[in-house]
């Protein structure tokens, strides 16, 4: 023992331990191996399956996109400013079924004679209802988005049947046809639309203060708070942006299929993937929404070429599965910690 | 002369008088004084428990103060709210790193308060990254790329990310709470010329630190607290450490640890040639029963790392683990148990209580087999083994059916490490066995490792606490950088020397 009493001294926690170039080089790998992939995907199927690479089918393509794709732009909305923690981070699992009740909605609104901007206003008032109540449940009651939006996807699941008796709901009107045709090009309106709304959302997500806010809100909450941010109003906002764009791929859904029809809780995994997906092209690996809108095109193209090569459409949801696993794994491993 | 300042003397930039504060009960602040000369670098330390926090946070804003009243530039905030508290310009820069690990330093930076175009809600990214830029260079002289990601940093890195951001706010008073935890010395002393050219600027500094040579070095002032009471504040410069030690722990640091005579028997550990890559080289080590071995180093240095592949958590390239002169069938944990090893991990809260069971339960049930009759429980034996480690811990829990969640922190603890302690074990690894507890329950924590070792047992202490290990120990091993650089008595060595040891000093400068 030292005669002379000393201070609490200790070592320091941790030191020099230099950051890994590792996880760089990783990170680089996972973003310049997804675009290949999209490539390889793109090229296979350009060769092996017959019509793939034809005009017409890659605007269908877009066309089929456009549904999922503005889904997955507003689950990506969720996924920011939750973080994409898998278990606790944000997600909206109601987002394909909000589109199911939206849907019939603005059918049935139609189907009883009121003009476009009603049935609009009810499908849009509809999605943001479904996103205020995912909103107060994960925010002010602090359930887990998981568990939540859960809760909200059988809600909505419920009210489409009522409404619709599980049948299809046929509608017509002036602005379904516009969003059924094509632009001089040959491009489909829906995936105008579809870009539309990304370019939209790109803006406010990547350009404005509000949309940097967001990023930390989901990134480090405590780091939010801390900066004196309104932690709270930006989760609900997320919701509800997420419910208004169901409301808005509801009125495409409606447009592709000329009315309302059962069964868009199936979309529900493309729409996880989709959003997922995205991360990966982003350096930070976050949500971005030019990513999404790549896996949203990644995506369709599988399905499609599934479709034209005749391989079971079960097929596709298994590779969807595997995508999520693979994603997920991705992602949590490289994604930069705080220390 | 200003009159607002009672004492009528230096103007205080911060006056802190008679804080009172419950939490459930427990009296964490007891009428705490703290003044803060305008200007000054003002170090505040204690115990775990003593109040700091409770004290910072009163000042943040974050909880209101029982009684007291809390007075800034000498006027009284009687409600202080961290918008409020912001407006004075008193901001703090954390020690859990408050930063969003996917975002640019720029980013982090301006987070709140991002330059505009225009005066249009449009980020201005540009302007954001270049006077980042600037604000790193001028205040820090460092060149951190303003487009780097922050989870990719250096801690220190990160700490100066924090302290621009709090400088863009232009503080008036600035608190530092452990700001060097995770500093390495070299960031040590370029954190030290940051605090002393903030305090040229005649900003007023809070500093609150574990590391009491810190305080000598920088601080004008310190407080001590104990108990939730300013003990005193004194000149750190002209008093001695000793003395600030024993204003903190109020008893002879030399009584906080048993001296009984203990006598190593055989080797009950024989460790030789161990290697695992990347982790450590060669090491070799024994450990005798009835003997106390501590083991220190830097996070990295590997220590932790051989009291894993001892335990067969972690697989080892090279060498030979012999427990009483046999080699351990098999590497893994279960073999360990077997072989009569126990492991107390580090982060027991973590991995070592279910908060919903009871002490009893928490307490038994690694250990179950041991009351065990046929295929049924003695329970009367299973009660008298937990009222005894109740005893002997000196664990504070209203009776041993009382859930663990009902116990306070260091409780807790010593319920994690009841539990492995009742297994009565020939080896003992024991990963920083009173990180968190405090100074009360260590003394308990520490009798208690006496004791097994005076029943037999040998025990191996991993810790940072060096102090801690030149009381406690027979003998100290010191690793660096992967191989065992000091293995000798405890008797025969100080702390100096043993961190010296530890970080290298002397041998070679690592950047």
């Amino acid at each position: 023992m030292p005669d002379t009493v000393q201070s609490h001294i200790a070592l320091p926690v941790d030191v020099s331990a230099p950051r890994s170039r590792g996880a760089d080089t990783a990170r680089t790998l996972v973003r310049a191996g997804s675009l290949l992939a999209f490539v390889a995907v793109f090229v296979a199927f350009a060769v092996a399956a017959p019509g793939f690479l034809t005009a017409g089918n890659l605007a269908n393509v877009v066309g089929q996109v456009a549904v999922i794709g503005v889904l997955a732009l507003g689950m990506t909305l969720v996924v920011v400013g939750g973080g994409n923690d898998v278990v606790r981070g944000g997600i909206d699992l109601s987002v394909a079924n909000t589109l199911g009740l939206c849907a019939a909605v603005y059918a049935t609104v139609l189907g009883d004679g009121w003009g476009d901007g009603a049935a609009l206003a009810a499908t849009a008032v509809t999605g943001l209802l479904v996103g205020a109540v995912n909103a107060v449940s994960v925010v002010w009651l602090g359930i887990l988005p998981l568990l939540a939006t859960l809760a909200a996807m059988n809600i909505c699941a419920g009210l489409e049947l009522v409404l619709t008796h599980n049948t299809v709901v046929a509608a017509s009107s002036p602005l379904l046809d516009v969003l059924a045709g094509e632009f001089p090009a040959g491009v489909p309106v829906l995936g105008e639309v579809l870009l539309g709304v990304a370019v939209l959302l790109a803006v406010v997500l990547h350009l404005t203060p509000a949309g940097l806010r967001l990023y930390a809100v989901g990134g480090h909450r405590e780091a939010a708070r801390a900066a004196g941010l309104p932690v709270a109003a930006f989760v609900a906002a997320s919701y509800l942006g997420s419910g208004l764009c169901a409301s808005v791929a509801s009125v495409l859904s409606v447009a592709l299929l000329s009315g309302s029809t059962t069964g868009s809780g199936d979309m529900l995994l493309a729409v996880v993937v989709t959003a997922l997906l995205g991360v990966v092209f982003s350096r930070r690996l976050v949500a971005t929404i030019p990513g999404t809108l790549l896996s949203a095109l990644f995506i369709g193209l599988l399905i499609n070429g599934f479709q034209l090569l005749n391989i079971s459409s079960y097929w596709v949801n298994g590779v969807q599965g595997v995508l999520i696993l693979l994603v997920v794994a991705a992602t949590s491993m490289l994604r930069p910690h705080a220390r | 002369m200003t009159t607002q300042s009672p004492s009528g003397a230096s103007p205080l930039a911060l006056e802190m008088r008679d804080l009172v504060k419950d939490f459930a009960g427990v009296r964490a602040l007891d009428h705490a004084n703290l003044r803060v000369g305008r200007g000054s670098v003002h170090g505040l330390i204690g115990q775990n428990g003593a109040g700091k926090s409770t004290l910072i946070k009163l000042l943040a804003g974050i909880h209101a103060p029982d009684a007291g009243t809390i007075a800034v530039e000498g006027a009284v905030q009687s409600r202080l709210t961290p918008h409020r508290a912001e407006e004075l310009g008193i901001h703090f820069i954390h020690q859990d790193r408050l930063l969003v690990p996917t975002f640019t330093v720029a980013e982090s930076l301006f987070l709140g308060a991002e330059p505009r175009r225009f005066g249009l809600p449009w980020l201005n990214g540009a302007a954001m990254r270049r006077r980042a830029a600037a604000i790193l260079r001028e205040t820090f002289g460092v060149d951190l790329p303003a487009g780097a990601l922050v989870g990719e940093l250096s801690a220190a890195q990160q700490q100066l990310v924090q302290i621009s951001r709090a400088l863009l706010n232009r503080p008036k008073i600035l608190v530092f709470d452990e700001p060097t935890a995770a500093l390495v010395r070299r960031e040590v002393d370029s954190l030290f010329g940051v605090i002393g050219r903030l305090r040229a600027q005649g900003i007023t500094i809070v500093y609150i630190s574990h590391y009491l040579h810190e305080i000598g070095e920088i601080c004008d002032a310190v407080t001590v607290l104990r108990n939730g009471v300013d003990v005193g504040t004194v000149d750190p410069r002209t008093t001695p450490t000793a003395d600030l030690v024993s204003m903190m722990v109020a008893r002879d640091i030399h009584d906080m640890f048993p001296r009984r005579q203990r006598t190593a028997g055989p080797p009950v550990l024989s460790v030789t040639g161990l290697r695992a890559a990347g982790a450590f080289e060669d090491v070799s080590l024994t450990v005798r029963r009835g003997e106390i071995v501590g083991m220190t180093g830097l996070v990295g240095s590997g220590a932790k790392d051989v009291l894993r592949c001892v335990f067969g958590l972690q697989r080892p390239d090279a060498g030979r683990i012999e427990i009483d002169g046999a080699a351990l069938r098999g590497r893994s944990p279960s073999a360990a148990v077997g072989g009569g090893l126990a492991l107390v991990p580090e982060d027991r809260r973590g991995h070592g209580v279910a908060l919903s069971l009871s002490v009893r339960e928490n307490t038994t049930i690694a250990s179950l087999d041991r009351f065990a009759r046929g295929p049924l429980i003695d329970r009367s034996a299973e009660r008298a083994e937990v009222d005894r480690l109740i005893r002997e811990l000196a664990i504070k829990t209203p009776g041993r059916e009382a859930a663990v969640r009902n116990l306070s922190g260091g409780n807790q603890q010593k319920v994690v490490l009841a539990k492995w302690l009742s297994r009565q074990s020939s080896l003992y690894l024991l990963d920083e066995p009173t990180v968190g507890v405090d100074v009360g329950a260590k003394v308990e924590i520490y009798r208690l490792i006496d004791e097994l070792a005076g029943k037999g047992a040998g025990i191996l202490v991993l810790s940072a606490d060096l102090l801690e290990l030149l009381g406690l120990c027979d003998r100290i091993l010191v690793m660096y950088r992967g191989r065992i650089v000091h293995d000798g008595p405890a008797a025969a060595t100080d702390s100096d020397s043993l961190l010296m040891q530890a970080t290298g000093a002397g041998v070679a400068v690592h950047a």
